[in-house]
């Protein structure tokens, strides 16, 4: 592991909770899911799901393996075709747009097998996220280009990644990679960050750095929603949870709720 | 001797042109072509027919046939890209036997079989390029821009933005990025730029036909590519000359049957490739010589 991100982590001092205050229904509503469904030939991965997203808060999508969590995140980024339902962001529907353009309307995601650009340096990759342009080149000035970089100087240095700006992604270590996940979402001017099990595997101090990034992150006016397994994460990070069970959404409100449900507690670990 | 090596330095700067051009689509955007020979053709065709009919100044011709291969790319394209990378395989794989035929059978444009002969040398600025020495420099400087080009344009955003396409497609969708436009702007270039090697060699040659741009030319191509080292600039030079100086150097091998030469080039062809994708996946050239883990 690169010592600027050892340095990164011991800088952590973790604060239990989120940091938001307050009741998050209260919350103006970003991303709404209404009657979302998803059939894969004969297997409905989501049945009926509504759930809405809101804004400034973090809300963790928790439920057993084959949920439909990460099919739900693949129907927002226009990544499959929902068989049926809406989702509409800031109230525009995006079913039907390419992944693409949805991506530019302000909803970015990371991937659960990472899905780094992986011969390209870890400069390259963070880069790039600010160049969505298709063309020959990008729009602006010289200036606005120095801004990118600037910027790339400022995640790398947050994620402590400085001392691996210019090594491949593939030749990172496994908490490096996922750090430059993040920090490729992070050079994204998205508003909504979608994150597919972001903290899976991480050590202790990697794991501190990550809640302290989010954190910042979702003062500074991200909303995000997480899929996560680790319950401690999920204890420390959630404003809300929303608990998916085979294609279905069992609950979705306060952790305090829903982690306190003993229906809910034994289909997560299994016994029901 | 002099007239021997000149003619294979031309022969290897306009295949290296070749090579480089579809190294851009392989190497920087992971997208696979089989039909790299019919712009290479187009490019041929189009400039020998702007020679005998307006005009053989460098300029005129040249231009003209690089829009002929873009546009004839974009046909290609627009379509094939939409869908996964073995789809363009399939799709360029029939590009490339339609071309063919067409070729072959569209007299007024190749001269079907017989091809095209009598093409005027080419004129720069109204001076004819006869002299091979003369020729060899023209392609140099061809080549040389070409490179310049590609060179940039792969540390451009464009560039990162193609190889985010070959690293991760749907990572590359998700990070807003329009990865139909990325890639059909990056076969559109390397097919125009393609063409100008048609150009040349129609020019070098004052002949052409339809057996200079067949699969046979598009895979040799490929091999130029893939041994010399995907992703670098060095690597698609050094595979050109490599595989353009194997059948002469061959030839000094009087122990090898004669006759069987080509079989023999073909089977050095395919072992060359067997043994790099084992140990060193990346090619000759390669930054990193132990591929992609």
């Amino acid at each position: 592991m690169s010592e600027s991100l050892s340095t990164a982590q011991k800088a952590v001092k973790l604060v239990p909770g989120s940091g938001f205050t307050g009741s998050t229904d209260d919350q103006d509503v970003l991303l709404e899911i209404s009657h979302l469904s998803k059939n894969f030939g004969g297997l409905q991965a989501i049945n009926d799901v509504t759930l809405n997203l809101r804004a400034g808060i973090i809300t963790t999508l928790v439920g057993p393996n084959g949920a439909g969590k990460t099919t739900l995140f693949n129907m927002i980024t226009g990544h499959i075709p929902p068989s049926e339902g809406d989702v509409r962001w800031q109230g525009e529907s995006v079913i039907g747009k390419s992944p693409w353009k949805i991506a530019r309307q302000g909803i970015a995601r990371t991937f659960q097998d990472l899905r780094l650009f992986t011969q390209m340096t870890v400069e390259e990759n963070i880069l790039t996220m600010m160049e969505p342009g298709s063309w020959l080149w990008q729009p602006g000035k010289k200036s606005r280009k120095a801004k990118r970089y600037d910027k790339v100087s400022q995640i790398l240095e947050r994620t402590g990644l400085v001392e691996k700006r210019y090594t491949r992604a593939l030749d990172l270590a496994y908490a490096e990679r996922k750090f430059l996940s993040l920090a490729r979402i992070m050079a994204t001017d998205s508003r909504l960050w979608l994150l597919d099990e972001p903290a899976s595997g991480l050590d202790p101090n990697s794991y501190n750095l990550f809640l302290q990034l989010l954190r910042e992150e979702v003062k500074e006016g991200i909303t995000v929603c997480i899929i996560e397994h680790n319950l401690d994460i999920v204890v420390n990070i959630s404003d809300r949870i929303a608990f998916l069970d085979q294609g279905k959404l069992l609950a979705d409100g306060e952790p305090e709720t829903i982690l306190n449900d003993p229906a809910l507690a034994a289909i997560y670990f299994g016994e029901r | 001797m002099t007239a021997y090596i000149l003619n294979l330095l031309v022969l290897i700067s306009v295949y290296a042109i070749l090579s480089t051009t579809l190294n851009f689509i392989i190497g920087y955007a992971g997208i696979f072509s089989l039909a790299h020979a019919v712009f290479f053709g187009i490019g041929g065709y189009t400039a020998a027919l702007v020679a005998m009919n307006v005009t053989p100044e460098f300029f005129v011709a040249v231009p003209v046939a690089m829009a002929a291969a873009a546009i004839t790319s974009l046909l290609l394209a627009l379509p094939a890209l939409r869908v996964r990378g073995e789809y363009f395989v399939a799709a360029s794989l029939g590009l490339q036997v339609l071309a063919v035929t067409l070729f072959s059978e569209w007299k007024s444009f190749t001269g079907g079989i017989g091809g095209v002969i009598g093409i005027p040398a080419v004129e720069l600025f109204g001076y004819p390029v006869y002299q091979p020495w003369q020729f060899l420099l023209m392609s140099l400087i061809c080549l040389t821009i070409i490179i310049v080009i590609i060179r940039t344009l792969v540390h451009t955003s464009f560039g990162r933005s193609l190889k985010a396409i070959r690293d991760s497609e749907s990572a590359a969708l998700a990070s807003g990025k329009n990865i139909t436009v990325i890639k059909t702007l990056s076969v559109v270039l390397s097919s125009a730029l393609a063409a100008v090697a048609g150009a040349l060699y129609a020019f070098y040659m004052s002949f052409i036909n339809v057996e200079s741009f067949m699969l046979d030319t598009s895979v040799l191509v490929m091999a130029m590519v893939i041994i010399g080292g995907t992703a670098t600039i060095l690597g698609p030079l050094l595979g050109a000359a490599l595989l353009m100086l194997m059948p002469s150097a061959l030839t000094y091998l009087t122990f090898l049957p004669q006759t069987e030469i080509g079989s023999i080039q073909q089977m050095v062809y395919g072992i060359a490739m067997v043994l790099l994708m084992i140990f060193r996946p990346g090619g000759i050239v390669s930054s990193h010589p132990g591929g992609n883990k």
